[in-house]
């Protein structure tokens, strides 16, 4: 990543050598101090005192629930908004109907609410003092400061990802595809299935992943509503910050380090799917 | 297979796409639905084919009615504008398609659709070509495999929409010929969508124009050429002139001028004089003709096709010369309309 001599033939747009040295310089500084120096420490903290106790922190039952719990509501979430997702990008950019752009606007909400907000939502709602607490009393249901609260909030804060990732992608690509399937004889299912499906994948597989390193990452609207019962309603995120307010840094960071490390993973999927993506849009235009 | 189409019409919101349209395609008819975008030839297609529902009129196939039958149950064969082929499959695995996608009791077996998609390519023309990607094709070359998978259900109604729209013109010329052969070749009753006149011209048993949503006219080329039914046919198809005259007594008035035309039976007052460049006579200065100055003259086809301006309109007439001695910019010469038509304004 250093920076490399000027070519003999520059570019018009080119800024000279030492613009270019400062601006790359300044970008450099700032993703080091910012992103790379605290990633580091985040790891280094977690292993100051070597692998023993880094382990330990990882494979104590409160953590193991913490990361029990994670992958659940990561497991639920994300397949839930995927069907969520084809389907709202299928019904906007397949069909015309009213009240196309309020939907697309709500598609948005989560990313324009506060997570916190998100939270105290599902409260209000469910809560014990909520709109539908009776109801949930008379079936002995507990949402709020349970599992399925945690994971109504972590599936209304990743929604958009699959939907976004979708509608643009499906707008490109037009009805004719569709349509061609069914009149050749297709059914809408064998057209989904062969059709659509093989021409979005690669756009639903990027989605899918942004929208579960955000499953196991929430922190905000988790927080909220998961009532901090260790062992029970504790996620990686939320068990991390519980650590950390006890003074056990040595554990906090060990647990963070493997979100880190998830978060990491992510990433480098994230640029593999990117270039196939590119690879797959750019071979096939017309 | 006939095609019956009646009383259709079609809005999109405050837009009329189509209104009342009737129009009948016999047995291994070749028709075009030929207009400027917007004039509902496209619309008109998708209907026919099942892709788009009217808000009134029936659709029928052979006297049955389809109107209500999604296209799927049609068994009409589409082929697309930008030919739609499905990217991520072979060129034989999308000839197939259409062929794998049918219920167990119907569908062929492997060997036979693998001999049917053989017989499809050779048919036409891309015999070794089915290992392929579409990407990996030429413009024509997706043309034709279009065409073959929408062929490999044996439809007997073929639906195209601007066939030939995406390709550059000696392709064109090539593909044109080919599917009017493909067509004769297999009984199909088929239906085309262009904006291109000279396409439809050439290509089709009679050619619908249309425009705002109407049918202009429904006749044999020639027909449509020689003898346009409205002004708007006559303006669309083939160049024409036209003057904004006042008829007068059983003559057209312009400027001063009188001419001789078929009036037929168009009221006295305003109305527009349309003729073809190539339907006038030049005659010297000061004869009773149309005075006019040429202000361009330049060699085309066997004669020479002059611009020249006349008192009274913006734009030049258009003219086409023969003789030997043509006019030169300049030159004050008499325009004569041997042939004209007159449409009241409107």
């Amino acid at each position: 990543m250093s920076a490399t001599p000027a070519p003999a033939h520059q570019r018009a747009t080119a800024e000279s050598p030492v613009a270019r040295i400062v601006l790359i310089g300044v970008a450099l500084a700032f993703l080091g101090l910012f992103l790379l120096l605290p990633l580091i420490a985040v790891f280094a903290e977690g292993l100051q005192r070597g692998i023993g106790p880094f382990l330990d922190a990882i494979v104590e039952p409160d953590a193991l629930s913490a990361i029990r719990l994670t992958l659940t509501v990561a497991a639920i979430s994300v397949p839930l908004n995927i069907v969520f997702g084809i389907a709202a990008a299928w019904a906007i950019t397949k069909f015309d109907f009213p009240g196309k752009g309020l939907l697309i606007t709500l598609i948005d909400l989560p990313f324009s609410v506060s997570p916190v907000v998100a939270g105290l939502m599902y409260i209000l709602l469910f809560g014990s003092s909520g709109w539908f607490a009776s109801v949930l009393a008379d079936q002995d249901m507990q949402i709020v400061f349970a599992v399925p609260g945690i994971v109504l909030a972590t599936i209304f804060v990743t929604f958009p990802f699959v939907a976004r990732e979708l509608i643009p992608l499906m707008q490109e690509q037009g009805r004719d595809d569709e349509e061609a399937a069914l009149s050749l004889g297709a059914s809408g299912w064998q057209t989904f299935w062969h059709v659509t499906l093989p021409n979005i994948r690669w756009g639903l597989l990027y989605g899918v992943l942004l929208c579960n390193a955000r499953a196991m990452g929430e922190f905000g609207a988790v927080s909220v509503v998961s009532g901090h019962i260790r062992g029970e309603t504790n996620t990686m995120p939320l068990h991390v910050e519980i650590l950390y307010n006890e003074y056990n840094f040595v554990a906090a960071f060990a647990v963070a380090s493997l979100l880190a490390g998830l978060a990491l993973v992510t990433l480098v999927l994230k640029s593999v799917l990117e270039w196939r993506f590119d690879y797959h849009r750019g071979g096939t235009g017309h | 297979m006939g095609i019956t189409v009646s009383g259709i019409s079609k809005r999109f919101g405050a837009f009329t796409a189509l209104g009342d349209i009737d129009l009948e395609a016999r047995p291994g008819e070749f028709l075009a639905l030929l207009g400027p975008s917007g004039s509902g030839k496209t619309t008109l297609l998708r209907i026919i084919a099942g892709l788009e529902f009217p808000d009134t009129g029936t659709v029928a196939f052979d006297g049955v009615d389809v109107t209500n039958q999604p296209i799927t149950d049609r068994g009409v064969g589409f082929v697309f504008q930008q030919y739609a082929l499905f990217r991520h499959m072979t060129v034989a695995d999308n000839v197939a398609f259409g062929l794998t996608v049918r219920k167990r009791s119907t569908r062929p077996a492997k060997a036979e659709i693998a001999r049917r998609v053989e017989e499809l390519l050779d048919l036409v023309q891309l015999k070794d070509l089915g290992k392929r990607y579409p990407a990996q094709l030429s413009g024509g070359q997706r043309q034709r495999v279009a065409l073959a998978r929408a062929l490999a259900v044996e439809p007997r109604i073929l639906l195209l929409d601007e066939p030939f729209g995406a390709l550059d013109a000696k392709v064109r010329k090539d593909l044109r010929r080919w599917l009017r052969e493909l067509h004769d070749r297999m009984g199909l009753t088929s239906i085309f969508v262009t904006h291109d006149q000279e396409e439809a011209l050439e290509l089709a048993d009679r050619v619908v124009v249309m425009d705002h949503g109407v049918i202009e006219q429904v006749s044999a080329p020639e027909a449509i050429y020689n003898d346009p039914a409205s002004a708007f046919v006559f303006d669309f198809v083939g160049e024409s002139n036209r003057l904004p005259v006042s008829v007068r007594g059983g003559r057209a008035h312009f400027g001063g001028h009188a001419f001789d035309v078929a009036t037929d039976g168009t009221r006295d007052g305003d109305a527009t004089l349309f003729f073809r460049p190539h339907d006038v006579e030049i005659v010297g200065a000061g004869a009773a003709a149309l005075p006019a100055v040429v202000s361009l003259a330049r060699p085309r086809g066997g004669g020479t096709r002059i611009e020249a301006r006349i008192e009274g309109r913006e734009a030049p007439l258009e003219l086409d010369y023969t003789g030997d001695a043509p006019p030169r910019p300049g030159d004050r010469i008499g325009v004569r309309p041997l042939r004209a038509r007159l449409f009241p304004a409107g």
